[in-house]
């Protein structure tokens, strides 16, 4: 899986004193989920080892951390797919890899069932997250807490507003006929010549595209018992692949796109103004890719939308990341203190942007919890930090319903692979919903 | 043996307990020198190819546990596989491709350089470049050249008008996907394979070319009748390198192609089948089979191109 990480903040504003005193009013209502640091009893002399692929928290941040509790942190920014493989490899050979690392949605249930990763359920509460972490369901599995949500991130619609100005489209899309028909449009009056933007290249950001679609034809890809749900023609899987890969035929989509990931695509065409709406877009990715002067020609011009569904707003399907402990660590408090530390509000904040670049994480998506989207909303600085975070509270989902099944990186390969098949035409809509429900009925036995 | 020097051989001669003890202290030493690359090579190379065809017959997957010996079950599985009988065919295509571009650049490049010539050195060095990059590296700059919408050889080709509009080359056909991946290959090893074939051509002794132009022979003739025979060894070991990498290429295709059945390799279907899929028993088997073909099929290649070759 290809998860692409950008810069979220590129504001050159510097902090103002308003926003810092907002910050630390704001610090002190934080959720009760999340310890002051100064609170934590001083565990000198243990160093831990973190992997996660993300670039560090700012050094005085560390140090700040490091001072508060003694426990001094060894930080390896590791590639995501890089991770995963040493991840993997770590614990089927049952050696040391780290104290704290990498649970992406995708591989919670993969992680539930092979063991790799020590619950967190003693050192969380986890009947009472769900009301401050509104992703945090990506990560329980039968009732286990894998790993703590580290961001949040979703899928979100995003249009040029030029773009659709220049069609005569003055009011945005609610439903996705009404999109449809506003993509026609900027095509039919030469705006732009293919205004969708989908990476039909055969990676991971080509399957989350299609949960996302699914969901907004009005369903899931997968029952909460991982039955194939998009096998019948009339299904909103089946309709969403359908649509997707006409859209590629006929043209609504670039036709290099079917060698293009998702980063790509979204950098080679939606920032080069070569289309004008991405339905399945990364939050954030306004302030990462399409909002930064020395490589986007659309500075300004793109707006996050609700995704438009078949009946109105389409859920927004939740693909955060999340840290956990590997059954294999050496220092398991310090590695919960740690992770307590990097979830708290003002640091989820300030690492999305809240204070400034200087704080920042680069490539950083969205605070875990709500506390710290509410700083990072009153901190003013990311632009549609509050539009994401009105997303991400009333409108994200996970994508399975029950969790990602055990076997989820297996599904996608088949959906990516095959989805994008259909697309370049070595196969039809019909045979690629069939092989990929046919991986399914081999994954589950 | 080298004959004792100092006080041992200026004086008495040494009692029998020395006679015995010199001889092992010497036997000793050379082993001592080569034991950490004995170790190195042994914990690197030799342990996991041990564990390897081992594991190969088990079972061993974490998703359903436990771990069993099933004899030849991962191999007919993944023979079953219709991915891995593709990525087994597509394979076979980047081997071909690969040798055969590898040997013409490389012996190309090594006749153009066989003689001296001013700025001969750096042309050299250049020509060296490509081997020193990452495979990663690689294909990140041949997505460049390849990009569909602002890539070199699009707008070369459209400059040409060889093509009136942009084209999609990676991705649309399996074949014209892998002999674009099998170039970035080539582009790779060619360094490599020039640099063997180079070094041969230098061995041959001035005198057999003079020989040749006494008796007329023409520039065609040098080559085929002489430089290329005797240079068939490092030909033969050029080809047989040039296999091996192609057998196990997965860099270039990821990021060229990702995960797209049109070019998928052996290689990168262990990846998935590994790490994806985490069934680990399936992904040693294939990687065995990986390692019986590479052998195989450069014994061939060495049976079918290699020629000894002396001078006296």
């Amino acid at each position: 899986m290809t998860k692409q990480r950008h810069k979220f903040l590129r504001t050159g504003a510097l902090s103002g004193v308003a926003g810092a005193l907002l910050v630390t009013c704001l610090a002190g209502v934080s959720s009760a989920a999340t310890v002051s640091s100064a609170q934590r009893p001083a565990m000198q002399d243990v160093t831990i080892n973190v992997a996660i692929a993300y670039p560090a928290p700012p050094k005085a941040a560390l140090a700040a951390f490091t001072k508060a509790t003694g426990i001094s942190v060894n930080y390896s920014d590791i590639q995501w797919d890089n991770l995963q493989t040493k991840i993997a490899a770590a614990a089927e050979a049952h050696t040391y890899f780290a104290d704290v690392t990498d649970v992406d949605w995708s591989k919670v249930g993969e992680y539930y069932q092979t063991k790799w990763f020590m619950p967190l359920n003693k050192y969380f509460n986890v009947a009472s997250l769900p009301a401050q972490y509104p992703q945090v369901g990506s990560f329980i599995r039968n009732g286990q807490l894998i790993g703590m949500p580290s961001d949040a991130s979703l899928l979100v619609t995003d249009v040029n507003t030029k773009d659709f100005a220049k069609a005569g489209i003055t009011k945005m899309p609610t439903t996705f006929a009404q999109y449809q028909a506003d993509l026609k449009q900027i095509q039919d009056k030469g705006v732009v010549a293919h205004p969708l933007d989908i990476p039909f290249t055969a990676a991971e950001g080509l399957s989350t595209y299609w949960y996302e679609m699914t969901a907004a034809f009005g369903g899931g890809v997968l029952s909460s018992s991982y039955r194939p749900e998009f096998t019948s023609p009339s299904s909103p899987g089946y309709k969403a692949l359908t649509w997707m890969v006409a859209a590629y035929k006929d043209g609504l989509v670039p036709k290099g796109n079917l060698a293009l990931d998702d980063y790509q695509a979204f950098s080679d065409d939606q920032a080069e103004n070569l289309t004008a709406s991405v339905f399945s877009d990364y939050s954030g990715d306004i302030g990462t890719v399409y909002d930064v002067p020395s490589s986007s020609k659309v500075v300004g011009d793109i707006e996050y939308i609700p995704s438009p569904g078949t009946n109105g707003a389409a859920p927004n399907l939740a693909n955060p990341d999340g840290i956990g402990i590997p059954v294999t660590a050496k220092h398991v408090s310090a590695a919960v203190e740690f992770i307590k530390w990097y979830d708290e509000s003002t640091n989820q904040a300030a690492f999305a942007g809240a204070n400034g670049v200087a704080g920042s994480i680069n490539g950083f998506p969205l605070p875990a919890n709500n506390s710290g989207l509410a700083l990072l909303v009153a901190s003013g600085k990311v632009p549609g930090a509050a539009e994401l975070a009105t997303l991400t509270k009333d409108h994200s989902r996970a994508i399975f319903p029950a969790g990602a099944p055990p076997w989820y990186p297996a599904f996608s390969n088949a959906v990516y692979t095959n989805l994008h098949s259909a697309a370049a035409g070595q196969e039809t809509v019909a045979s690629a919903i069939s092989a990929i429900a046919s991986q399914v009925s081999s994954l589950q036995g | 043996m080298n004959t004792p020097t100092g006080p041992l051989s200026s004086g008495p001669a040494p009692s029998a307990a020395l006679r015995r003890r010199r001889p092992r202290r010497d036997g000793a030493l050379p082993y001592a020198l080569v034991a950490p690359l004995v170790v190195f090579i042994g914990a690197l190379a030799i342990y996991p190819t041990v564990l390897t065809i081992i594991e190969a017959f088990f079972h061993s997957d974490p998703l359903t546990p436990p771990n069993h010996f099933v004899g030849l079950g991962n191999f007919s599985a993944l023979f079953e596989n219709a991915e891995v009988r593709h990525s087994m065919e597509n394979t076979a295509w980047y081997a071909l491709f690969g040798v055969v571009l590898t040997v013409a650049f490389g012996t190309g490049i090594a006749l153009l350089l066989q003689r001296p010539f001013r700025g001969r050195g750096v042309l050299l060095a250049i020509v060296i470049l490509p081997w020193a990059l990452p495979g990663v590296v690689e294909g990140v700059i041949w997505s460049w050249i390849y990009n569909p919408t602002f890539g070199v050889l699009d707008s070369v080709l459209k400059s040409a008008h060889l093509i009136g509009q942009y084209q999609l080359f990676i991705g649309s056909h399996q074949i014209e996907t892998i002999l674009l991946i099998a170039l970035v290959q080539a582009w790779q090893i060619t360094p490599l394979a020039a640099l063997l074939v180079l070094a041969a051509t230098q061995a041959i002794p001035d005198e057999l070319y003079e020989s040749a132009r006494v008796d007329g022979a023409n520039w065609y003739q040098h080559i085929t009748r002489i430089t290329l025979p005797l240079a068939r060894p490092a030909i033969a070991i050029a080809a047989a390198e040039a296999l091996v990498m192609s057998i196990n290429i997965f860099d270039q295709v990821y990021v060229l192609n990702a995960a797209a059945t049109t070019g998928s390799s052996l290689m990168s279907q262990t990846y998935f089948i590994t790490f994806q899929d985490l069934n680990f028993g399936q992904g040693y088997a294939i990687s065995l089979f990986a390692t019986v073909a590479t052998i195989l099929l450069s014994l061939l290649i060495l049976k079918v191109v290699y020629r000894k070759v002396e001078f006296s």
